[in-house]
């Protein structure tokens, strides 16, 4: 088992950088999530470590392993990288038995018949899938399917486990269910796992680390909590989890307080610090952690007046879209809002202050349609 | 109080009007119905018959069948046939399966340019193709001649093994189209999970792209057996100067050749000729059936990487190249020089004894003439007759509450048991049978009538998709807005089809164009189309006007083929 190194990693499609300058690690025996809407270019990443696309520039190395090397002019061919992929369409060979689809990769490994045979009978009981050796893919669910494309993936004990939206072909529910048996699965063998979605709440799930990606760019490479608590971009913030967002200007910076005057004039105050390049913010408010207060004549401290637009019961939580002065803020909360007119309160703790400038930039990228075949 | 009840009555809403609907429908299904089974009962009426049908003291009798049953020449003929149709379809069916692994899947070079090459037999007559052939490498071919002259050994076209490798060549593109389709399909994903389980790409197209096409292989086998039995042409031309009989030369030589034509023995060897192609038929419909098997979770459809092929690549295009060159490209160049040269031969030079004789001749010669004219009537109106009666009978079979829809689609799949020269045959006898509509045998409407018939299976097949792809919810639309059944059909499914119509008319027109089988009976003077004619002339052993006929015929098709195909955006395959 091994780290995962990627290194200035670059993949043009047409003169566009599908993958733009990529560099991170992941360590060994831990599961990074790539995460980003159809076309931020994390498919192409995953094939790229793959070998499936030829890359463009950079390095990438499994352990002692050089799996690409533009610079060494070495390019691994995917048969040739020990690898383990699990696709989206779990891509079991329809002519090959369940035992067929599990051997063929052992076969070529030169491993023994026999000892083939004790792996494949381990693998399929470590899925649950114990005595389907004989079933062909057509005659399975789509649960049981995934669970041998991942029996495949991992009986030739890879390098490195690699994972296509795996979920993506499953109902709601029994997703839920394959993605804590899946990080149960990885925990046990303790592989090196590179996994790539577009659900937020998926990869915060199942991850060690999350890498955020847009337009080919890595956004941001943190932990789970890092990334929903302090997410280093507006884009990052909207992407995941349901963020509101309100322009203003720093006013006061002191040690453990930041003052901002948003721009329909009030006072917020944040725990946090503002970015030090510059006084124009972001305030970023998580749409979970706004009270909503009933109006009153006294002024209550950070809070700013707003007015229900509509309102959705959802049966463990209530969600509001409310207009203020400075623009609409989205709200999830327990209780029924307590008027029309209402005062959001906000704990100085939850306004998350980002760069302005940045922000614009970000929205234009999330407001773009899908790129075609980045993914 | 009972008043007030009376009010809240509603009003009862009778509409009564002429089911029209209804009309249509029945109208399409019995003229469905009488054209497909217009040339089967006589056949089946004529094989228990001691005398033509035609006559007026015959009895019923089983001798018929004893005859045949006991004829050496029957069985003979039917071993060739056997042993014809399993090694054109083996050779076939392998040429086309690698030649499209090799054009969707390496990157051999000129792979554009081979895509559209290795298709030009789909596009030209069997019967051009043979022609062409035997100019080339038949016994006193141009090829022939140069390697002969050369003190090399030389070949027989004119024989068995001659057949087969034609008739290979010519089929290879059914197999070829069944099998691209197929792998532009096949989710490119299987292949890559072999490529990362360990395998190289060779070992990859070996054990995975290769069993996948299975299902493809073993329809188009069945395909190229069918047609292989069917055909005439490369039999009549190479296999009858050799003496070689398979059953369908068989059954020109008894019911078109003959002084004495034999009516009865020509009836059996047509049953039992359906009673074999139905079985092969049967026997693809239940391939098709089993091929969900290898449906699986569909992925996105990626493009498949394609393999280098290193230091075999130049390798591979020579290959090719010369299976293209040889097989498609040399003859068809032969045919175009022998249709401006009085003789094709290796010791002159063609271009110093360029004539335009030959076209002279088919141009002026009323019977040669009136063959390309009425060719290219039945093309051009026959088979927009066709489309629209076939579009019409789909429509009925999936978009209508006809009660008997299930059985019209059966209904239209059942022309595909006949062979063409049956189809002729039934047509042919049911003229002379039915008092009244005899005159009609003479003319290209009936040609028109019984090649519309021998291709109803195709197009009602080629149109089918395109109707299911279209939502049924466009035309419940339709109906709640108003339209009855037939105004859906006018205004909502038959401009949806208007594409898809367009691609089958233009594939009725060329196939149209070549037909020659089902006219072997049932032309007469007046009513001669371009492949008669060529038969005819060739069996006169004429090969210029020949070449001149085929090249005319070449000339419409690439025409045809390369309007449909860049202006109007027509797909002649998936």
């Amino acid at each position: 088992m091994s780290d995962l190194i990627i290194e200035g990693l670059v993949k043009n499609f047409g003169g566009v950088h599908a993958v733009d300058h990529i560099s991170l690690t992941v360590k060994d025996g831990t599961l990074t999530s790539f995460l980003g809407p159809s076309g931020c270019g994390k498919t192409t990443t995953l094939n790229s470590i793959a070998g499936l696309e030829p890359i463009d520039e950079g390095l990438i190395r499994a352990g002692d392993l050089v799996l690409n090397d533009t610079r060494r002019k070495i390019a691994l061919q995917p048969e040739q990288r020990e690898l383990g992929m699990v696709f989206q369409s779990y891509a079991l060979w329809p002519h090959m038995k369940v035992y067929g689809n599990l051997a063929l990769g052992l076969k070529l490994k030169k491993v023994p018949n026999n000892e083939a045979k004790k792996r494949i009978k381990e693998t399929l009981e470590l899925v649950g899938l114990e005595g389907m050796e004989d079933r062909y893919p057509f005659q399975l669910s789509g649960g049981q399917q995934q669970r041998v494309a991942l029996a495949r993936a991992v009986v030739a004990q890879p390098r490195l486990l690699l994972l296509d939206e795996p979920l993506s072909n499953l109902d709601a529910k029994v997703r839920e269910q394959a993605r804590a048996w899946l990080r149960e699965i990885q925990n046990r063998l303790g592989i090196t796992t590179v996994y790539v979605t577009h659900d937020q709440a998926e990869a915060l799930a199942i991850s060690d680390m999350v890498a955020v990606m847009s337009k080919g760019k890595l956004v941001q490479y943190a932990t789970p909590h890092e990334v929903y608590e302090n997410p280093a971009t507006r884009y990052v913030a909207d992407f995941i989890g349901i963020s509101s967002f309100i322009n203003g200007t720093v006013v006061e910076r002191a040690s453990n307080f930041t003052r901002i005057k948003i721009d329909s004039g009030e006072i917020l105050t944040s725990s946090r610090p503002a970015p030090s390049s510059t006084d124009r913010v972001t305030v970023t408010i998580r749409s979970e952690r706004i009270r909503l207060l009933p109006i009153t004549t006294e002024a209550v401290a950070n809070s700013i007046p707003a007015k229900i637009v509509s309102g959705l019961y959802l049966g463990s939580k209530y969600q509001y879209v409310v207009k203020t002065s400075t623009g609409t803020i989205r709200i999830e909360t327990l209780n029924a809002a307590p008027g029309e007119e209402v005062l959001l309160g906000f704990a100085p703790e939850d306004l998350i202050l980002l760069a302005a400038e940045n922000a614009g930039e970000e929205v234009a990228v999330k407001e773009e349609k899908e790129a075609p075949a980045l993914t | 109080m009972s008043t007030l009840e009376k009010q809240v009555v509603p009003r009862e809403v009778t509409l009564k009007s002429i089911p029209w609907d209804r009309i249509v429908q029945w109208g399409i299904v019995v003229l469905t119905g009488l054209l497909v089974l217009f040339p089967a009962w006589p056949i089946l009426y004529q094989a228990f018959m001691d005398k033509p049908l035609y006559e007026q003291d015959k009895v019923a009798t089983f001798g018929n069948f004893g005859d045949i049953l006991g004829s050496g020449e029957f069985w003979t003929s039917l071993r060739t046939t056997i042993i014809y149709a399993i090694f054109s379809t083996i050779l076939g069916v392998t040429l086309g399966t690698f030649l499209a692994i090799i054009l969707s899947r390496t990157d051999i070079p000129c792979r554009k340019l081979f895509t559209s090459l290795v298709l030009i037999p789909f596009f030209v007559s069997p019967l051009v193709l043979a022609v062409s052939w035997n100019l080339i490498f038949g016994p006193q071919g141009y090829f022939t001649i140069v390697v002969r002259n050369l003190g090399l050994p030389t070949w027989d076209l004119s024989s068995l093994p001659g057949m087969i490798v034609v008739t290979g060549m010519y089929t290879a593109p059914f197999t070829y189209l069944y099998c691209i389709s197929s792998l532009s399909l096949s989710d490119s994903s299987l292949e890559d999970a072999a490529r990362i389980a360990g395998a190289n790409p060779f070992t990859t197209l070996w054990k995975i792209t290769l069993p996948l096409l299975r299902p493809a292989i073993s329809f188009s086998a069945l395909f190229t057996v069918v047609s292989v039995i069917e055909s005439t042409s490369i039999p009549l031309i190479l296999g009858l100067p050799a003496g070689v009989e398979v059953l369908s030369t068989y059954l020109y030589k008894l019911g078109v050749v003959g002084i004495n034509k034999d009516y009865g023995s020509v009836a059996v060897v047509s049953i039992l000729l359906i009673i074999l192609v139905s079985g092969l038929v049967m026997l693809q419909r239940k391939l098709v059936s089993q091929e969900r098997r290898f449906v699986t979770v569909g992925g996105k459809a990626g493009r498949p990487k394609l393999i280098r092929l290193g230091r075999f690549r130049w390798l591979t295009f020579a290959l090719v190249s010369l299976y293209v060159g040889i097989g498609i490209i040399l003859p068809l160049i032969g045919v175009i020089a022998q249709s401006w040269s009085p003789f094709l031969s290796p010791m002159v030079n063609p271009l110093t004894t360029l004539t335009t004789q030959n076209y002279n001749t088919v141009l002026s010669v009323p019977a040669y003439q009136s063959s390309i004219i009425n060719s290219l009537l039945i093309s051009t109106f026959g088979a927009a007759i066709g489309i629209l009666f076939m579009g019409m009978i789909a429509v009925i079979a999936y978009r209508s509450d006809f009660r008997g829809r299930k059985a019209l689609s059966y209904l239209a799949m059942f022309p595909r048991a006949f062979p063409g020269m049956i189809i002729g045959v039934g047509f042919l006898w049911a003229f002379l049978l039915i008092p009244g509509i005899g005159g009609m045998r003479n003319t290209i409407l009936a040609l028109t009538f019984a090649f519309i018939v021998r291709y109803l299976p195709l197009g009602f097949s080629n149109i089918s998709p395109a109707i299911l792809r279209i939502s049924n919810e466009l035309d419940r639309a339709g109906r709640v807005a108003g339209m009855n059944w037939i105004g859906v059909v006018r205004h909502i499914l038959l401009p949806i089809l208007g594409p898809a119509l367009l691609s089958g008319y233009m594939l009725l027109f060329i196939s149209f164009l070549k037909e020659y089988n089902v006219a072997l009976f049932l032309f007469s003077r007046g009513s001669e189309v371009m492949g008669t004619t060529m038969l005819q002339l060739t069996q006169q052993g004429t090969a210029g006007p020949v070449a001149a006929l085929a090249t005319i015929q070449l000339l419409i098709t690439v025409v045809v083929v390369f309007i449909a195909s860049r202006f109007l955006g027509v797909k002649f395959h998936e």
